[in-house]
Formats: C-alpha cells, sequence, structure tokens
C-alpha cells in the first residue's frame, strides 16, 4: 500500500482493523484507513466491494465486528454521539420529508442536529443557496428532480457545517449537468477546508477530485495513493491502436493474405479484420500475457498495456508499429500515452469496475 | 449564526449545533418530529380524510340506521345509540392507529431513518414523535366524533369534564394500538405486506368486542375474545364515563390493557428502530 505524505496533519479518520460481516457474507475483513484532515478521500470498487459498508460505520450507522475507527478523535463505538455532532451524512438514498418543502427539510434537521429555531433558518437560507437551490426551495421536495434532491440532501448534510462530510455515491444516477452543479459545491467546500470522504462508481471524479484514492475489492482496500501513484502501478505505458477501415479506400485483396494466415488471422476475405484475433496475435508476437492486449467493443480499436517502457520512452510504440506491419495489419492510427485510473482499476482488481 | 459566517462549513469554523442535556433533547426532539407530522398534515389536508372526515360519515350512517333501535332485552328505543357511540370511537382510534406503523415503515425505507441516526438527535424520539402528532389525530377525531354524535341525540351525562375524559380515553388507547402497530410494522419491515396486514387485525379486534353489539349477544365462541380485548375495554369505560356509572373497574381494566400495549412492543419498537445492521 501506498502511503501519502500526511505526516504531521491530524487524521480525520483513523481506522484500523476494520472486519464487518452480515450473516457468512464477509462485507470487511479488516480495513486501515486514514483520512487526513482537510483532504478528499475517494473509496472505489465494484459493486459489493465494502464501500458502503465502510461509510456507514464511519457515520456510525453500523457498528463494525472487530477494529477501532476514530473520527476527529472519536471513537465511533464508545462515543457514537461526539462523532455524531461532527459530520455530515449523505447517504446513497436522499433523507428527506417528500411531504415537507425544502427549506422545512432543512429547518428540521437542522433543528434535530441542535440548532436553534432562528440559526437553523438563517443556516437554510445559506447552505440552500450554497447548493444553487435558493429558488426551488419553498417547493415541496416531491416535485425535485433527482439532481435537486441531490443537492438539497448534501445542503442538509451541511447545516451544522460539520468539519466532515461522508458521502455515499452522491453523483449516482445524475446527469452531468447535475453532477458538474454537485461537484461544485463539494470543491467550494473542501476549499473551505471540509474533509471529505466519498465512494463513488465514477473513476473520473475520483481522478480529478480526490487527494487519496483507496481500491476496495472484496472487502479490503487492494490499494491506495494519489490518483497519479495508482496509474503508475499500472506500470508502463499505454498504446492505442486504430485498426484502418478495409472497406475505405484500400480494398481487402491489398492485405497480404498469407502473412495474416501465418499470424493466425482469419483470412480478409473481403471482410474487416477481426480485431480480437489481431490482439491475441499481437500480444503472441509482444510476448505479452493475453489480457494486456485489447479489443475494445467498437472492435476497430486496440489497447496495448505494457510493463515495460517509462514516460518519454516510446519504444514500446516502434516494437507495437513493427509487430503490425510485420503481420502485414492495416492501421489508421497509432498513439502512446499514459495509463488511465480505469486501467489502473482494471490491472488491480482484474476486471472492470463496470462488473458488479 | 455563530459560526461559518461566510466560510460555509470550513473544518475550522467548528459548528453550531447547541447541544442541549439529553434529558431535555428527548422532549425537544419528540416535539420536533411530531411538529413535522403535524406540518406534514397542513400541507397535504387530503391525508386527514381517512382519520378525520371518514368516521364522521360512517358513524353519521351507523347512527341514522341503528340509531333507533333498543339494546338488550328490555331498554327504551334510542338506547342503542347510547351503547353504539362509545364503540365507534373507540373503532376508528383502533382503525387510525396502523398508519402509526405505516409512517414509520416509510421513512425506515427512506434515507430518512439513516439521516436521522447519523445526527446527534434523541432516538426514541422518532418513534415518540410520530405519538405525539398522533396523539392530536385522536384528539381531534374523539373530539369530532362526540360533537356529531351530540347532534344526532348522544348524550353525556357527566357534562364537559365527561367528554373531556372521553376524549382521554380514546387517545390513550389509539396511542396503545399505535405502540403495537409501530412494532408490528417494524417487524413486517416492508410497507406493501404491513399495508395489507395491519388493517385487517384491527377490523378483527375491534368486531369481536363490545364496541358494537354487547358480550352477551355475539356468538358463541366470540364472547370470551371479545371479553378479553382491550376495543371492549375502552368502550366500556367510555359508556361508564357517559353514564356517569362507577367507573374505576373499566377504568383500571383498560390502564392495565394500555400498560401492557404501551411497554411490551414499545420497548421492542424502539429497540428495533435503533438496531443498526
Amino acid at each position: 500500500m501506498l502511503n501519502s505524505s500526511a505526516a504531521g496533519s491530524p487524521l480525520a479518520v483513523d481506522a484500523s482493523g476494520v472486519a464487518k460481516s452480515f450473516g457468512s457474507v464477509t462485507a470487511l475483513s479488516g480495513i486501515d484507513l486514514a483520512v487526513p484532515a482537510g483532504t478528499l478521500a475517494a473509496l472505489l470498487g465494484p459493486n459489493g466491494a465494502g464501500k458502503t459498508t465502510l461509510v456507514r460505520i464511519v457515520a456510525t450507522l453500523t457498528r463494525p465486528d472487530r477494529g477501532r475507527v476514530r473520527v476527529l478523535g472519536f471513537d465511533v463505538a464508545a462515543q457514537p454521539g461526539e462523532v455524531r455532532r461532527r459530520i455530515g451524512l449523505t447517504g446513497q438514498f436522499a433523507g428527506l420529508d417528500d411531504a415537507l418543502s425544502g427549506t422545512e427539510n432543512l429547518v428540521l434537521i437542522g433543528r434535530l442536529a441542535g440548532l436553534r429555531r432562528r440559526e437553523a433558518r438563517a443556516r437554510a437560507s445559506q447552505v440552500a443557496e450554497l447548493v444553487a437551490m435558493a429558488s426551488a426551495a419553498g417547493r415541496s421536495v416531491r416535485t425535485y428532480s433527482g439532481g435537486m434532491r441531490r443537492r438539497l440532501d448534501l445542503a442538509a448534510s451541511l447545516m451544522t457545517s460539520p468539519p466532515l462530510l461522508v458521502l455515499d455515491e452522491p453523483t449516482t444516477g445524475l446527469d452531468p449537468a447535475s453532477r458538474q452543479q454537485l461537484w461544485q459545491a463539494l470543491a467550494g467546500l473542501r476549499a473551505a477546508g471540509t474533509t471529505m470522504l466519498l465512494t463513488t462508481q465514477y473513476l473520473e471524479e475520483a481522478d480529478r477530485f480526490a487527494d487519496q484514492v483507496h481500491v476496495l475489492d472484496r472487502g479490503a482496500i487492494i490499494a491506495s495513493g494519489t490518483p497519479a501513484q495508482l496509474k503508475s502501478l499500472v506500470g508502463g505505458q499505454v498504446v492505442e491502436i486504430a485498426l484502418a477501415d478495409p472497406g475505405a479506400g484500400q480494398s481487402a485483396a491489398g492485405y497480404p493474405a498469407a502473412n495474416c494466415l501465418a499470424a493466425g488471422y482469419p483470412a480478409p476475405d473481403g471482410l474487416a479484420l477481426d480485431a480480437e484475433a489481431v490482439a491475441r496475435a499481437l500480444a503472441g508476437r509482444l510476448d505479452l500475457p493475453p489480457g494486456s492486449v485489447r479489443a475494445e467493443s467498437s472492435a476497430r480499436r486496440l489497447t496495448v498495456l505494457t510493463r515495460t517502457g517509462t514516460d518519454g520512452d516510446a519504444g514500446v510504440l516502434l516494437d507495437v508499429a513493427a509487430a503490425l506491419r510485420a503481420d502485414g495489419v492495416p492501421v489508421a492510427d497509432l498513439a502512446l500515452r499514459q495509463p488511465s485510473l480505469d486501467e489502473a482499476f482494471l490491472a488491480l482488481t482484474g476486471r472492470p469496475e463496470v462488473a458488479a | 449564526m455563530t459560526a461559518a459566517g461566510t466560510a460555509p462549513a470550513g473544518a475550522g469554523a467548528g459548528h453550531a449545533a447547541v447541544l442541549p442535556h439529553l434529558r431535555y433533547r428527548l422532549v425537544r426532539d419528540t416535539g420536533l418530529i411530531a411538529g413535522r407530522y403535524l406540518r406534514v398534515l397542513r400541507r397535504n389536508p387530503g391525508r386527514l380524510i381517512y382519520p378525520l372526515l371518514q368516521p364522521l360519515v360512517l358513524l353519521t350512517l351507523f347512527l341514522s340506521v341503528f340509531g333507533n333501535l333498543a339494546a338488550g332485552r328490555n331498554a327504551a328505543p334510542g338506547a342503542y345509540r347510547e351503547f353504539l357511540v362509545p364503540g365507534i370511537i373507540i373503532q376508528n382510534a383502533a382503525l387510525t392507529a396502523p398508519t402509526t406503523g405505516l409512517a414509520l415503515l416509510r421513512d425506515a425505507g427512506s434515507g430518512l431513518a439513516d439521516r436521522f441516526r447519523s445526527l446527534p438527535m434523541s432516538r426514541p424520539a422518532v418513534l415518540l414523535g410520530r405519538l405525539g402528532g398522533d396523539a392530536v389525530i385522536y384528539a381531534v377525531q374523539a373530539a369530532l366524533l362526540l360533537g356529531v354524535a351530540t347532534v344526532l341525540g348522544f348524550t353525556v351525562r357527566t357534562g364537559l369534564a365527561g367528554a373531556a375524559g372521553i376524549v382521554n380515553i380514546a387517545v390513550a388507547f389509539g396511542l396503545a394500538i399505535s405502540v403495537l402497530s409501530a412494532w408490528l410494522a417494524l417487524l413486517i419491515n416492508d410497507a406493501e405486506t404491513a399495508e395489507r396486514v395491519l388493517f385487517f387485525p384491527a377490523i378483527a379486534i375491534a368486531f369481536v368486542s363490545s364496541a358494537f353489539a354487547p358480550v352477551a349477544d355475539l356468538a358463541g365462541w366470540m364472547r370470551p375474545v371479545a371479553r378479553f380485548n382491550p376495543v371492549s375495554a375502552a368502550a366500556d369505560l367510555i359508556r361508564t364515563l357517559a353514564a356517569g356509572g362507577p367507573a374505576a373497574r373499566p377504568f383500571w381494566l383498560l390502564a392495565c390493557w394500555i400498560a401492557v400495549l404501551v411497554a411490551v412492543p414499545g420497548v421492542l419498537a424502539v429497540r428495533r428502530w435503533q438496531a443498526s445492521p
């Protein structure tokens, strides 16, 4: 596990050896997690990896079977009340009363959190402003869109200005514009110093916003680090290949069929080359494990994940080009780039993020 | 605002939360949750049709159809009216009680349960607050029923004090059944199932009781059940109070029922609400 340089700064979340089972299902098996104050930590992982269980434990909603969790210096099991005074939770489902207006919800939640009536009212209009909901706050929550609900829910968890925000998939199910608005609000909070622990299914969000990314898989943290550190875990570089369209401009007969056959491709009898077959043959020629050359679903693009080569070293690109030429594979475009967080995730968990 | 003037939620801004003493919090939070339910009713007056309007329609229909019957062997015409009204008051309280459990279940199934559990609020207040809101509904329901029944010929011989007593009995009985419905709903833990299951026993205990007919006139197999039934106890107490007879025995009988209903399912319901997975 990579350790970021957080030495000296106090920890907002300090968890060690956290385990939790539901019946025979192990949700978490000994998690260590440190979130320095003032940072944004993202929990990433496939569905069922234990992300929600972990944030629920931090938010005092679930008790761990084993291990110790301290939130802003307070133990979640021994002093849940102290923890609750200092956190704001935005759960997977909006914690709002549909039959009340936005403002009524905010005031109720603020007052239950301990604010006096006048404070709660003043704060409600502040937080509604903050999440761009001021104009809709008087309306019944029932009339809100999914994005508005999410933003009001976030506003509700900000009523007491908590130093730690816990967000469980705050942007799931939102359209891109709503997601953008929510992230704007979160960015403003982070700039003001709020610590955030969030789960997300969107790798590009973690990439763009998180200081630290923790990758969960089957109840364990399998990697932690900055997005850049995680990407470098993949090692090497990525070559992207766009196959030429044999139908356009060139005739299929122009391909050296003998070469294709020798390399194990199906003969290009006037049809498009099989990208999967090209991927297999290329892996063989470059002496790479089969999984590192992937044909994308569009069937005309391939990515080659190499463990050799570093930034600024185009040797890999030349090797790939030579292999393709040797097999006579028509290529429209070749490019060299750094791995994405998606590829890091795939390399770490052995499967794509979307797989449940 | 004592905190977070311009910086909206800074870590250093602290929190403006004022946390009164825990015992005071229970009362305060219960009031806030009760206020929430009453506010919802004010914004959605349609929700009052079931607990307030429908009972009045039922009462009017029942009294118009059966009001002039004689009750018992040698009673005067119209005596059945005096017998029936207390039964209808209690029957309606029993039929309103399932809404308590359903409302709690709705909250438990939405994100609100997690929201409440993550707040530094008193946990029993979620249930107690709902009961507080329900108490208002039961009181208004009983008062309206009494008022309309009086117009239709029902008499409370003990005057206003007796009427106030009757309203209080309806509230206490309704809340006890509400507690039972809260526990059952949380036990069933599925809104749709609960909706279909909870009303049935409410109807059954109302009919297999002395609400609509003296126990002696019920089918033989019903009589032991009807005698051992909180609906009978509550209706009998209201009858005694309306007629002005000695109320000690029915009072203590009902008090025992309420104590049992509140204590056992109440503790179980609060525990179930608090139990985090």
